[in-house]
């Protein structure tokens, strides 16, 4: 029985990082209607950004300032990629299909990359004290890291509910993402405003990674495992919706943190694809419906 | 030269998945992004009997295609019902749950320490020990394979494929029984990829999970995708290039582990280039 406090805490921590990701994903999936499967490669650009700053090149940098840099070097990276790729494609009036193609390539190339750059072991941010404090909930334990994710992740559903509501940037968007042609007539940049949806979705990402970095730790291959759960969150919530995305990832984290609670830990991949296929086959517009 | 051996029977393998993959990707239209997890149960169907039930390797190469085909005959019912990028992420969950169950069924698969020793073939009363022996072996299944799907592709079944792949709705109102067709086409592929399966696994002896995972599978995409979709001699042509490309980056004195990288970093660029500008493909008559 003294477990079941531990895992709730842990889904609620896994449910935040998934959500994390899912939102930056579903942002660019509700513009742009592909399954970017390069958007899990921008958190690991996004910790080893950071990684390189603090470990390799040790700059004098305040921790937060580092980490700054960070969400924002995955955010560009990500723009970049729809500049040089994705925009092209679009142009061309490429299928889905092409475009989630290329996004693989992506993947396997970015992945390589920062595996001959810091090689592919596993590291960690971790830099000693800094966010290691732990401290005890009703008989669970959680670290400060662990906190900062959780409100981070409240924070950022929060700043996106407010810019989709409130902003005129927010009103393009989904202007965008009802229906491109009639956006691009009445005068929206469309390529911009998709441009612009890449670098926040990336940076979010970016964010995501970090926080992981800070938490257990980060390897090249950190992005797909991170991003099959984002999109499996996205699926069970509602493909393209906000809070629909958000909810999914708590649900995903709570299944997979419950379902080890008798076997094995490594089962939890396995567990969470059968969740989603059970949505996919019983109620497959996830659960909330756009 | 036994170098170029090698380099020939990993070819053919690849081109052996290469070919059962393109019947789905190319013909069907499904993106398929699983083909390692019937690669992987072909292979360790070969080790398990050969090794613990003593069993030849034929007979092993058939129960394998027998368990790989009822396995995909499973999935393609679930995921039959999904189209475009939903089934090519269903398919990606499939693989990542075959890829767990070798992992974690540990008193069957050893989990990660993998299966040692597995036997080679015996043909005619003479075990295939030398590598040239094996080639031989091994082509000659490729043709088996190749002219198979051939004839596949051929035939009227073949016909309807295309057909779905190009309306689904036309053929359904024309009375197919479009998940019928999908179903068996499925699971045709996944019996060709045990084969490569079980050849893989009594050619290098030894098994473990981490030869069929996710990337795996992607890996086998790349090479129909840069021959040719719906093309057999594009499939052969892509396993060739995506086999002996790397052996040259090793000639360019990259130390291993930074060769497998830039490997990676080299299929990805192809696969964006790909999309760009050729998204048919070497020789292929059906883009994405």
């Amino acid at each position: 029985m003294d477990i079941v406090p531990q895992l709730v805490v842990n889904s609620v921590i896994a449910g935040s990082l998934y959500a994390l990701i899912t939102l930056g994903f579903n942002l660019i999936y509700g513009t742009t209607k592909f399954f970017n499967l390069a958007h899990g490669v921008f958190a690991a650009c996004g910790a080893y950004t950071v990684f390189w700053l603090v470990k390799i090149a040790n700059l004098p940098l305040n921790l937060f300032v580092a980490c700054a840099i960070g969400v924002i070097c995955a955010g560009f990276l990500g723009w970049m990629l729809d500049v040089l790729v994705f925009l092209p494609l679009r142009k061309r009036k490429a299928s889905s299909m092409v475009l989630m193609v290329a996004s693989l390539g992506a993947v396997t190339a970015i992945q390589a990359v920062l595996a001959i750059l810091f090689t592919s072991q596993f590291q960690t941010l971790e830099t000693g004290g800094a966010g290691s404090y732990a401290y005890d909930v009703l008989g669970a334990i959680i670290t400060e890291t662990q906190i900062i994710i959780i409100v981070s992740s409240v924070c950022v559903v929060a700043m996106l509910g407010y810019i989709a509501r409130y902003t005129t940037f927010g009103k393009a968007v989904e202007a965008v993402r009802d229906d491109e042609e009639i956006a691009r007539m009445v005068g929206i940049n469309t390529n911009r405003i998709i441009s612009k949806v890449f670098f926040i979705g990336s940076a979010i990402a970016g964010l995501a990674g970090i926080l992981i970095g800070f938490d257990t730790g980060i390897e090249p291959i950190m992005g797909m495992n991170i991003l099959l759960k984002g999109t499996i969150a996205a699926i069970i919530g509602g493909v393209g919706s906000l809070y629909g995305g958000f909810l999914g990832a708590f649900v995903l984290g709570f299944v997979e943190n419950f379902g080890i609670w008798k076997i094995s830990g490594e089962w939890k991949d396995a567990i969470a694809f059968i969740v989603l296929i059970i949505f996919l086959l019983v109620r497959p517009q996830g659960i909330i419906k756009r | 030269m036994a170098y170029l051996i090698h380099l020939a029977i990993i070819s053919s393998l690849y081109a052996i998945l290469g070919i059962s993959l393109n019947l789905v990707v190319g013909y069907a239209g499904l993106l398929s992004v699983t083909h390692a997890a019937f690669y992987g149960i072909g292979a360790y169907t070969t080790a398990l009997l050969t090794l613990y039930a003593g069993w030849g390797f034929f007979t092993s190469l058939v129960c394998g295609m027998a368990i790989a085909g009822c396995a995909a005959c499973g999935i393609a019912i679930i995921s039959g019902r999904f189209k475009g990028d939903y089934y090519a992420l269903v398919s990606f969950g499939f693989n990542i749950i075959v890829f767990s169950i070798l992992l974690n069924w540990q008193t069957l698969t050893r989990g990660p320490l993998g299966i040692p020793g597995i036997p080679r073939p015996v043909v005619l009363g003479m075990p295939l020990v030398q590598n040239g022996h094996f080639l031989l072996l091994a082509l000659a299944l490729l043709g088996v394979v190749y002219m198979a799907s051939e004839w596949i592709a051929r035939s009227p079944f073949g016909r309807a494929l295309k057909g779905i792949r190009e309306d689904e709705e036309v053929l359904r109102v024309f009375g197919y029984h479009v998940a019928t067709y999908k179903t068996i086409i499925c699971s045709i592929s996944a019996m060709c990829a045990a084969v490569a399966g079980s050849l893989f696994a009594s050619y290098i002896s030894y098994i473990d999970p981490s030869t069929f995972t996710l990337n795996e599978s992607i890996f086998i995409l790349s090479i129909i995708i840069l021959g040719g979709l719906a093309n057999m001699r594009g499939s052969i042509v892509g396993a060739l290039i995506f086999v002996l490309l790397p052996e040259l980056l090793r000639f360019v004195g990259f130390p291993p582990d930074i060769a497998a990288q830039t490997r990676q970093v080299v299929y990805g660029l192809i696969l964006i280039l790909l999309m760009m500008y050729r998204p048919q493909g070497i020789m292929g008559e059906y883009a994405l």
